[in-house]
């Protein structure tokens, strides 16, 4: 798989003056992003997500590195006609969302009939069809984050670069974005992402990376992380949960954890009390357990699963 | 060129506001006219004329001066410039926007101008290249102005502007000779303005407008090297 936006090492400082105090807003940073998958990029407010994507774009010059986004060094402006950008804040002129759309389109170089029956398009797909007509500065933030959405997807893009897509959109449009976004990737499109929402990462994304104070702390596959390594869930009905340590009862149903050499002697230790096994599967956790694990530990860890 | 004849056009309706507050000094001029007895009261329709027309060259300073940092504090910069646009063809776009809305202004004042004065006596050819020169005024003012706010705040940057442009020539003419005052032709250009009286209209020179001209295009070169390392994603306050 061809990487289609690389992080090289690239690191970013702010000086706050006049005491011209630095703050390392990203470390070190080396993602690469491969075509065609979703790629989620998670932590808490200040970890230097957005900054990383500001540095993609162009918005921003890095202190020390660099990296390469379609083939091409940051910040070069004819490769961006192959992107869409969504950033967290969605802040457009006062217009007509249908103009709007149109005006974005047409500073990426398109126009004529092609742009207009596109940016239709895109507008019935973001579900604003019926309001493309009405100026945004009187949308409420769902609808302008819509706009945001359409605009960045106007041109098609090869790679798309969205700051909290999610954030203010009602759960129906929520999902409206989701199948949104994985029909893109069914046709080839790279998407990288930052969310909060990380049922929602846990959802979409192929590969997860975790950022925390600059620093890239976790990197994997999002099904490898959710894998609680060496762990399987035992599920049982009709013993007591004191009988297992670490069990949890809920509507008579036990669930534990134990070792995978210790499952068949389990599974007996269950009959031998009269009780009956649900299911057995490898133990999950949930990406809120991952974020929070990593997030909480005063000094990051090194970086695992680095791919 | 498209893409920075849209971000002209978008600009202009961005400052439709301010432009409209200077279109109603052309139409105090206009009502002035259809009121005044103009044989008698031509030099004060000159007067009036001379200073709206010098309005818009401090108005062009404010336009400039504003441009980048409204964008930036408002974040609507960061749309734009995730489009395929380099930032030079960005500043280009808001450079050919400052020009365009002084020289709606310029267009109107000198429609109104060459009805007024004209039935006065100026020369009408007169009206349109002064004009002329107050639209090179306004693109090299409105020029500095935007070099400046790419690393000062608008206050900063303005002030700074109208050193430059005003004050550095003026100086520069009087303790050193006069032909200083021509080097940032913004203060020559007013002074053509200025001067021009029903007695003496003054005459065509294009040196001072062509040099103006020059000087936009080196601070545009130099407007767009400083902006190419500032961090447009920053918070303004």
């Amino acid at each position: 798989m061809a990487a289609i936006l690389e992080f090289l090492g690239i690191s970013k400082e702010y000086r706050s003056f006049p005491k011209g105090r630095r703050l390392a807003a990203l470390d070190d940073f080396r993602v690469s992003v491969e075509q065609g998958e979703i790629f989620g990029f998670l932590g808490p407010n200040g970890a230097g997500k957005t900054t990383a994507m500001h540095l993609a774009m162009g918005f921003t010059r890095p202190t020390r590195g660099g990296g390469r986004m379609l083939g091409r060094p940051f910040g070069h402006a004819p490769t961006r006609r192959r992107v869409g950008f969504l950033s967290e804040n969605v802040a457009l002129y006062h217009r007509r969302a249908e103009f709007l759309v149109r005006f974005y389109g047409a500073l990426n170089g398109m126009g004529g009939s092609h742009l207009a029956k596109r940016a239709a398009e895109i507008l019935r797909l973001v579900g604003l069809q019926d309001d493309a007509n009405r100026n945004a500065g009187k949308f409420s933030r769902g609808m302008l984050q819509r706009v945001g959405l359409a605009q960045a997807l106007v041109n098609d893009p090869d790679l798309l670069i969205l700051d909290e897509p999610t954030s203010a959109l009602d759960p129906l449009a929520r999902v409206m974005v989701r199948e949104l976004l994985l029909s893109a990737r069914e046709t080839g499109k790279t998407i990288f992402l930052s969310s909060h929402l990380l049922s929602e990462v846990e959802l979409l994304c192929d590969r997860v990376a975790v950022l925390h104070r600059g620093k890239l702390v976790r990197l994997g596959k999002t099904a490898d992380l959710l894998q609680a390594a060496g762990q399987t869930e035992i599920v049982a009905r009709g013993v007591a949960a004191g009988d297992f340590s670490g069990a949890s009862v809920q509507d008579g149903i036990v669930r534990f954890c134990v070792a995978p050499t210790a499952v068949r002697e389990t599974f007996e230790r269950v009959w031998t009390l009269g009780g009956e096994i649900v299911s057995s599967n490898p133990a999950h956790r949930s990406l809120e357990q991952i974020f929070l694990e990593v997030t909480s530990a005063g000094d990051s860890p090194p970086p695992q699963g680095l791919a | 060129m498209k893409a920075i004849l849209l971000i002209a056009i978008n600009y202009v309706r961005e400052q439709r506001w301010p432009i409209f507050v200077l279109l109603l000094w052309i139409l105090l001029l206009a009502f002035l006219g259809l009121i005044a007895n103009i044989p008698r009261d031509r030099d004060e329709l000159l007067y009036l004329f001379k200073e709206v027309a010098i309005y818009v060259v401090v108005f062009s300073i404010f336009f400039g001066g504003s441009a980048i940092h409204n964008e930036r504090k408002t974040r609507r910069i960061l749309a734009v410039l995730s489009k395929a646009i380099s930032r030079q063809q960005y500043l280009s776009g808001l450079v050919l926007g400052v020009t365009l809305s002084c020289s709606v202004f310029c267009l109107s004042l000198g429609i109104t101008g060459s009805w007024t004065l004209g039935q006065a006596g100026f020369p009408i050819s007169q009206v349109w290249f002064l004009m002329l020169c107050v639209i090179a005024a306004c693109m090299l003012a409105g020029t500095v102005a935007l070099m400046f706010s790419t690393f000062l705040n608008p206050f900063f940057g303005a002030s700074a502007t109208a050193i430059v442009l005003l004050g550095l020539p003026a100086v520069a003419g009087r303790v050193l000779s006069s032909g200083w005052e021509s080097v940032l032709p913004v203060y020559s250009l007013a002074m053509i303005v200025l001067k021009s009286s029903f007695s003496d209209p003054g005459s065509v020179s294009w040196f001072p407008v062509g040099l103006a001209v020059v000087e936009t295009i080196a601070f545009w070169v130099l407007a767009a090297r400083i902006f190419a390392y500032v961090d447009i994603a920053v918070a303004l306050e």
